[in-house]
């Protein structure tokens, strides 16, 4: 799969074989990471979600650290909470469950 | 990241957790030979999966290994008397075979003697690629030795090393399977910053590695899972045509092997928990069409690569944390990433910075972290499908071992899979 870098929307099909560049948290990314997860069922497939996931994860963990005058704080807050979650749903394979928890901050 | 309990249960390695129950279902390497080179030599101290075992080799050249403790009183077995096929107690004189079984209980009057009743905790060996190799679980299900190429080829084409790290063994393989860590752990600043003259000096290399590995610092990963555990491949830009391939093998439970190229030797390692807090960790060396060259005898001696020195009784490695690895701070700021000499040193001192077993709960992972959750998540069903009575399919299939790690230049249009089929089988 092709990405329009930094957005990360999908171009062409979606390839579960291949990890979403994860380098913010913006809609794009995660709708591209959702759209992997609805396709994904193979153990590859999910360690490059659970990767994807711990990405956001670690990205969103950094910003609540250095910006905590953000504006944002409180949606980045849910959104820290809910990567964690959904990486935990991934890693028990559950793939659907997990997109559908990431949705909510679409 | 993962949860407190999914470390748990991949760190402790004790006998009756889920993890160490994983462990002893596998021959695991447990000392050279030449720690017991002679038949009635004096004995020595193991440990093994938080258990204190002591290894004897007995008058007919059969090796045991014996829980440390009399099971009279307690008393060590690394003070007894190895003659006349056992291991004889110091402090009363029970003696035992290799076996476990009570050959001699001398301090009771005969009428009242009952060797037969006594029995040690025993587990069995077996010689095998220049190793000694351990069986630590039920007996009705001894596996299969693996059948790794390192282990079958002649002695004089190989070369074992074994060291301890204070560290768990899951963040040893961690650093074994990451392949992003060596252009920086392991780089000279040239190669670091890709100086003008550093180009120039491996533009027209032989080596690919040094090609090739340090023109791309964010190479792409990709993972397969196999019978025997995962093949790490991760991809960099070469010429305009081709992409040049690294392929790592993780083998269950804790074998890897670094990416080699056709023509030189290959390097892999072992990672076994002494316990929770510890690991060995044995390094490989071989090659299947020769003896090993003077290069490699010269990177073995100089330790430059793969294998460090210790100290001969402890296997504590010379460079250790208490001497700060010898690190070198001016030759840091001058010409390398550590100022630590020789990789193993390096990726010990970093290992043990983490601290012994890793908050994994705390660390803030990448993509480029896929193999190592890969790895987690592929031990992790195998540690859970073992508790629900699934027994590891490895253990009991040796020669599912017969692999290779590798690296080569493929058309961007050849998957690894294609491409690495031949190159990724082992020869002997």
């Amino acid at each position: 799969m092709k990405l329009d870098a930094p957005s990360g929307m999908p171009r062409s099909g979606v390839n579960p074989n291949h990890i979403v560049p994860v380098t913010n948290f913006s809609a794009d990314t995660l709708r591209s990471i959702i759209a992997h997860m609805e396709v994904s069922t193979d153990f590859e497939h999910l360690v490059y979600r659970e990767a994807e996931l711990d990405a956001i994860w670690s990205i969103t963990g950094f910003f609540l650290v250095s910006e905590p005058g953000s504006t944002q704080l409180e949606a980045v807050r849910r959104l820290h909470a809910g990567a964690h979650k959904a990486h935990d749903l991934v890693a028990d394979r559950r793939p659907a469950e997990a997109a559908v928890v990431l949705r909510g901050f679409l | 990241m993962l949860s407190r309990e999914e470390n748990e249960l991949l760190t402790q390695t004790d006998a009756g957790t889920p993890g160490g129950q994983y462990f002893r279902r596998f021959w695991l390497p447990a000392l050279l030979p030449s720690e017991v080179p002679t038949p009635d030599c004096p004995p020595v101290r193991i440990r093994l999966l938080g258990e204190d075992l002591i290894a004897f080799r007995d008058t007919n050249g059969q090796v045991g290994l014996l829980e440390e403790a009399c099971p009279h009183r307690r008393a060590s077995l690394f003070w007894g008397r190895n003659e006349e096929c056992g291991l004889r107690c110091v402090y009363h004189g029970w003696k035992f075979d290799v076996n476990g079984i009570c050959m001699d209980i001398p301090n009771e009057p005969q009428e009242y003697r009952f060797e037969s009743k006594v029995r040690t905790v025993a587990y069995p060996t077996r010689e095998y690629g220049g190793l000694v190799w351990v069986y630590m679980g039920p007996p009705e299900l001894q596996p299969e030795l693996p059948k790794l190429e390192w282990a079958r080829v002649p002695e004089s084409h190989r070369y074992i090393s074994k060291r301890l790290q204070e560290t768990n063994y899951l963040q040893a393989i961690e650093g074994g399977i990451d392949s992003s860590h060596s252009n920086f752990l392991h780089a000279s600043l040239d190669a670091f910053r890709l100086t003008d003259s550093y180009v120039e000096k491996v533009k027209n290399s032989d080596n690919l590695r040094a090609k090739y590995h340090l023109l791309d610092k964010a190479p792409w990963f990709t993972v397969k899972k196999t019978d025997y555990g995962l093949v790490i491949a991760v991809r960099r830009k070469a010429e305009e045509d081709r992409y040049y391939w690294r392929l790592t093998q993780f083998l269950v439970p804790s074998h890897t092997m670094i990416p080699h190229q056709s023509g030189h030797s290959i390097h892999g390692h072992c990672w076994v928990p002494r316990d929770d807090q510890t690991c060995w960790v044995w390094t490989m060396s071989w090659n299947p069409n020769a003896p090993l060259s003077e290069n490699d005898w010269g990177m073995i001696r100089d330790e430059t690569f793969v294998h460090a020195q210790v100290d001969p009784v402890t296997f504590r490695p010379v460079r250790n944390k208490d001497n700060n690895y010898l690190v070198d701070r001016e030759q840091q700021r001058t010409s390398t990433m550590t100022g630590i000499h020789g990789f193993a040193s390096q990726d010990q001192a970093i290992q043990e910075s983490m601290s012994p077993i890793v908050d994994r709960t705390r660390e803030r992972l990448g993509t480029s972290d896929t193999a190592i959750i890969a790895m987690r998540r592929l031990l992790l069903e195998e540690i859970r499908g073992l508790a629900q009575a699934h027994e590891p399919f490895a253990a009991h299939h040796g020669d599912i071992y017969w692999v290779r790690s590798a690296s080569l230049l493929l058309k961007r249009d050849v998957e690894f899979e294609e491409g690495a089929r031949d190159l990724m089988k082992a020869e002997v």
